[in-house]
């Protein structure tokens, strides 16, 4: 895995070679042009963790964007204008990334090869228990929809709301503390070898309960919306 | 984005709506989901066990407008055809039919995932049912 990953760029301007996570050639110190460059984390100088401090990636963030803020390349060549762009741009999208831990753990399945790439994949499917319950109770608020617009007491469709949102909403605060406790255990392993056992199994893992969590959103989501009715 | 009126149409007047009997033999369902919207499709077929031709097919979808035609469609294009015709049925043959929008080829595959879910449930059911009654024929040790 990690052999087809480029661990070097050249310096387009010095001829020098540098790591691909540098910014700036190390020999002739020009912002380097954004050839080859390493994942979001590797950019922003930090280890594949999913526990990242906020203010640790705002730092990062305010750092970099100041040296490649494209106002310092105003005087310098259309290539290194062109690098601070490039550099800024990524930079944006590393950000943006990283900073929600829902699409930090999006980016992490995806670079380690584990979230769908295209329809096909798209169909992997949740466990099939989650998608009955899902099912069951997406027909009891229709239900209660109906109730309500044929006229049911308030406190009447209301209850049977609640009763139906008690067990998703544990399911969500289970499924939330287990992709915290599975989230550090990845943070210890992450450094160990693709093909370790025990990464591979927390990977998976976090893969699955990814799949789930739009289904117990979706629905505490739907809840939410009748309640407010 | 706009709905194609072929969408509109299904979306408005879903066809086939309902459920049949789950435990029946003669009924496949398929329940399926799209993990990244949240919404879920289910599908049943019902095959006539003399001529092996899907006779009726029911589905409820949660989800989105083209989950809804796509699934409404699906059914009405499995009565009348075989358990094997059925499962050609395939996700661009919707796409094309509903005139769907490259964000919504996901709900297409829903459907197509849920047809052959139903087909899937069908075959299952149909062999264990030939298995006792294979052990009833001939009980061994
Ligand atoms: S948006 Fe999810 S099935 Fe259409």
């Amino acid at each position: 895995m990690t052999s087809s990953v480029p661990t070097l760029q050249v310096c387009r301007d010095c001829g020098g070679g540098a790591p691909v996570d540098v910014h700036f050639c190390p020999q002739c110190e020009k912002i380097l042009s954004l050839s080859r460059h390493g994942d979001y984390f590797a950019f922003m100088g930090l280890p594949h963790r999913l526990n990242i401090e906020a203010a640790e990636l705002e730092r990062r963030f305010r750092a970099l964007s100041r040296q490649f803020h494209p106002d310092f390349f105003y005087n310098a060549t259309t290539a290194e204008r062109r690098a601070s762009l490039e550099r800024s741009s990524y930079l944006n999208d590393a950000y943006r990334t990283l900073r929600d831990p829902v699409t930090r753990l999006q980016y992490i399945l995806q670079i380690e090869g584990l979230a769908p790439q295209g329809p096909a994949e798209a169909s992997r499917q949740a466990p099939p228990a989650l998608l009955e319950e899902v099912f069951a109770l997406n027909e009891e608020l229709d239900e209660v929809r109906d109730a309500r617009t044929a006229g049911a007491a308030d406190d009447v469709w209301r209850g049977r709301l609640d009763r139906a949102r008690q067990p998703i909403e544990t399911k969500r605060v289970a499924h939330e503390a287990q992709l915290q406790e599975l989230s550090a255990r990845w943070d210890t392993l992450a450094d160990r070898p693709a093909a370790d056992a025990e990464r591979r199994a927390v990977l998976q893992a976090l893969g699955e309960r990814f799949l789930e969590r739009n289904y117990i959103n979706n629905l505490l989501a739907g809840i939410e919306r009748e309640l407010t009715q | 984005m706009a709905y194609s009126d072929k969408v509109i149409d299904h979306y408005e007047n879903p066809r086939n709506v309902g459920s049949m009997p789950k435990d029946d033999v003669n009924v496949g369902t398929g329940l399926v989901g799209a993990p990244e919207c949240g919404d879920v499709m289910k599908l049943q077929v019902k095959v006539n066990p003399l001529t092996g031709i899907i006779d009726d097919a029911k589905f409820k979808t949660f989800g989105c407008g083209s989950a809804i035609a796509s699934s409404s469609l699906a059914t009405e294009w499995l009565k009348g055809k075989t358990v094997d015709e059925a499962l050609a049925i395939k996700n661009t043959d919707i796409v094309a039919e509903l005139s769907l929008p490259p964000v919504k080829i996901h709900c297409s595959v829903l459907a197509e995932d849920a047809i052959k879910a139903a087909i899937g449930d069908y075959k299952k059911k149909q062999a264990a049912e030939g298995k006792t009654a294979e052990k009833v024929a001939q009980p061994t040790a």
